[in-house]
């Protein structure tokens, strides 16, 4: 267990991919908050004020983009990485992401195992001294 | 050929995606798995010395089964991108699933109608959401 108890944050609209990453992320340690549709994550994310997101691409009836775009927009105080997924992303989508707000881009399917890992090495890296500027966003790492 | 009642609506799927669909079922039942193996240990620990050794052997069967699971996740994931682009009926084989919940959310992940198995209590699976 390392993920001392972080708040994970996880929306996708598929069933399973949400209790696979909520099994795992629980199981390294840390407290995940799974959503199952975007509107749902836009709304409760200020509240919950997680330390990394795990948004979907494609959610059924919003689109992931416009969701991380809109997140970044409510929580402007809050500072924390997020790592989005999709079926067939293409270096656009990973371009999209990266204007959205996104720091990691991860292709569908995955396994548990690569996403717990992903969102450590993302933790890391969002709270490695020295920042960049007090304030600025993580440095973007992408890789699919 | 396919044997499927003909007042039925039969679900077809490419093999790839269906390879996919089951590739996520098993990393789950992998989650799963894992999950049960931290509880194991997190109740070894509450063990006495003398008693451990029993339940050593159980956390041993379970990881791997964990370790099985997760390999065969990775194989079905890796066989979706190397099919050729053929698709197959799958109502039937979906048919075979006793748990309904499993079943439907399998349907719904290759294209079928969702019939609400996983939000009601007695699923017969976890109901988390």
């Amino acid at each position: 267990m390392d993920g001392h108890g972080q708040r994970v944050m996880a929306v996708d609209n598929d069933r399973t991919v949400l209790e696979l990453l909520q099994i795992r992320l629980e199981v390294a340690g840390y407290r995940a908050f799974i959503m199952r549709s975007g509107r749902q994550a836009l709304d409760l994310a200020p509240q919950i004020r997680p330390a990394a997101m795990i948004v979907a691409a494609q959610l059924g009836e919003s689109d992931g983009f416009e969701i991380v775009s809109a997140i970044r927009a409510r929580c402007p105080d809050q500072i924390f990485p997020i790592l989005m997924t999709g079926r067939g992303l293409t270096a656009d989508d990973v371009r999209r992401a990266l204007v959205c707000g996104a720091q990691n881009c991860m292709a569908k399917p995955f396994s548990g195992a690569e996403a717990v890992e992903r969102i450590g090495r993302l933790l890391q890296a969002a709270h490695r001294p020295p920042p960049p500027a007090a304030g600025a966003e993580p440095a973007p790492v992408f890789y699919i | 050929m396919d044997g499927a009642d003909p007042g039925e609506s039969v679900l077809k799927a490419t093999v790839a995606d269906t390879l996919d669909v089951l590739s996520w079922e098993i990393e789950l039942a992998a989650a799963r798995s894992i999950y049960l193996d931290s509880v194991i240990g997190q109740m070894i620990g509450l063990l006495p010395e003398t008693r451990k050794a029993e339940f050593l052997e159980s956390m041993h069967v379970v990881d791997l089964l964990s370790q099985q699971l997760t390999g065969l996740s990775a194989f079905s994931r890796r066989m979706s991108g190397e099919v050729p682009d053929v698709s197959a009926h799958v109502s039937q084989a979906l048919d075979q699933i006793s748990l309904g919940a499993l079943a439907d959310r399998m349907s719904v992940a290759l294209g079928g109608i969702e019939k609400g198995l996983n939000d009601g209590d007695g699923a017969g699976d976890l109901d988390l959401f």
